[in-house]
């Protein structure tokens, strides 16, 4: 998780509208990838919870973009997708060959957690009353998320405890 | 004009519709996305862009790119890049793969990009292990590596990438991973927009044969900003010194950038075309020049 060039100080409403739906447009490709990459290897069950993280990071972008449109029309914005790095979308190596559908759902919790992380860290540096308001609504959004994906844990049978170990080959050098 | 309308191209707009087919959590996912990133930033079009690559799983890396792509031959993209940048000197031309195909059958071809300062950008994705053909020996794997083609260690020392193209003289080296994606792509658009050639060692787990320490975990624990080292980049042999901990330690960033960049070859190729060419034939004629009178 890293971003770059973005000065919290100074950051206006407009531009943390746009920074936060860059933030879940980033998640939600990537778990689109997960999805397409769990598709490939045969593991239906996880393609399926990756594409439930889809709508969940794609309908709150359409929220945050409501707003912005809303509130600042089609006004030119100061940040991009360059600007940040793997904020709310889980890093590429939580991807496993044959996942289970529990480790699908661990890989997006610790990503849920560690965009609450970067909520966290960045408030203290912000100065302006809206954008912190933003800022801690998104926080606590990404509480409501953990909460969602735990939700899906607790469904899953006692069975899914199974490590993927247990029943997936070891890869074969030829 | 980008949706957000800061810049004109967005990493999205080098992003091919082609889905990646390697292993999930492959560090080359990430590579690839330091290079859209990069791509962006320097803000080229696509169609202005020759990603050239030889073979091995890194090497698929230009089908997932929108620039025009050739995942050609194993180990011989360096020399397909060079004709393709001769050919055509307002082309940005890239080239990668990964250290078996550029350090072992392609070894030979890095020092002639070298000496001739080709304007190429070499990214070489390195994981220590043939990843396509399922995980036998490479030149960058650590000695005593039990592999399928090294079934009681390997008794070879690695290759060291860093110094291997320092010691022929490559005016920038820089190494990155996908443990500081910032960086990563930093580095690459550095590398692009040095005027010869540059290389760039990646160090990108293969989470299917590789060995645990070189996982992400691992490789966070042996990294090392340059510049938090305090390291400056113009200085070649404090460089080369730094490079001889490959394999102990990872440091991310920039070793070297040459202060001075000489000319590149296609700088001189077009003086000596400027040169002989007012006593050229023009191209109808050339055949007389065969032909007895
Ligand atoms: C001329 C030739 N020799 C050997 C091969 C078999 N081969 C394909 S990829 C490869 C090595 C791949 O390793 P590397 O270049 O490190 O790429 P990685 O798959 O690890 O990204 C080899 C030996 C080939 N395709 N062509
Ligand atoms: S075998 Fe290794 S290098 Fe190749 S795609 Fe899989 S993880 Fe990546
Ligand atoms: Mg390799």
């Amino acid at each position: 998780m890293a971003i770059r060039g973005i000065d919290y100080a100074n950051l206006s409403l407009k531009d943390a509208l746009d920074l936060a739906i860059l933030i879940e447009d980033e998640a939600q490709e990537r778990y689109e990838e997960f999805a397409t990459q769990m598709d490939q290897h045969r593991t239906p069950e996880a393609a399926k919870f990756f594409r439930y993280m889809v709508e969940n990071e794609a309908k709150h972008g359409r929220e945050l973009s409501a707003r912005r449109v809303a509130r600042f029309g089609d006004a030119p914005s100061a940040v991009s997708r360059t600007m940040i790095y793997d904020i709310e979308a889980p890093d590429y190596d939580a991807a496993r060959a044959f996942m289970s559908a529990r480790k699908a759902m661990e890989a997006a919790l610790a990503s849920e957690v560690k965009a609450h992380g970067f909520f966290v860290a960045a408030l203290p540096a912000i100065k302006d009353a809206e954008v912190r308001a933003l800022f801690e609504e998104l926080r606590e959004e990404e509480i409501l998320h953990q909460t969602l994906v735990k939700a899906e844990l607790a469904k899953l049978s006692p069975d899914s405890q199974l490590s993927d170990e247990d029943f997936v080959d070891e890869p074969a050098p030829q | 004009m980008s949706a957000t309308g800061t810049c004109e191209y967005q990493p999205k707009d080098y992003k091919s519709d082609l889905k990646p087919i390697w292993c999930p959590g492959c560090g080359d996912f990430s590579v690839v996305q330091g290079i859209y990133r990069a791509l962006a930033a320097i803000g080229r079009p696509p169609h202005e862009i020759a990603f050239v690559s030889g073979i091995g799983c890194s090497s698929r890396i230009p089908g997932y790119t929108t620039a025009y792509g050739f995942n050609s031959v194993h180990g011989r993209a360096l020399p397909i890049a060079q004709g393709i940048k001769l050919a055509n000197p307002d082309l940005l031309v890239l080239a990668a793969g990964g250290d078996g195909d550029g350090f072992s059958i392609g070894g030979g071809h890095i020092a002639h990009l070298i000496r001739r300062n080709m304007d190429i950008t070499y990214i070489v994705m390195d994981n220590q292990i043939y990843g396509l053909t399922k995980g036998q020996l490479s030149p960058t794997s650590q000695k005593g590596r039990t592999t399928c083609t090294s079934r009681y260690g390997s008794l070879e020392e690695p290759v060291n990438p860093l110094l291997y193209v320092l010691a022929y003289g490559a005016g920038f080296v820089a190494q990155a991973s996908p443990t500081d994606l910032v960086g990563m792509a930093a580095v690459i658009e550095e590398a692009i927009r040095y005027p010869g050639f540059a290389f760039v060692n990646i160090q990108s787990p293969c989470v299917t044969y590789g060995e645990e320490e070189h996982q992400i975990k691992g490789l966070k624990a042996i990294s090392e900003s340059l510049a938090g080292l305090g390291h400056n980049p113009a200085d070649r042999l404090a460089a080369m010194d730094l490079a001889q901990h490959y394999g102990h330690k990872m440091h991310l960033g920039v070793f070297y950038r040459n202060p001075e960049p000489p000319p590149t070859y296609g700088d001189l190729v077009k003086e000596r075309q400027t040169l002989l060419s007012k006593d050229a034939l023009p191209k109808e004629r050339i055949l007389d020049l065969f032909i007895k009178k």
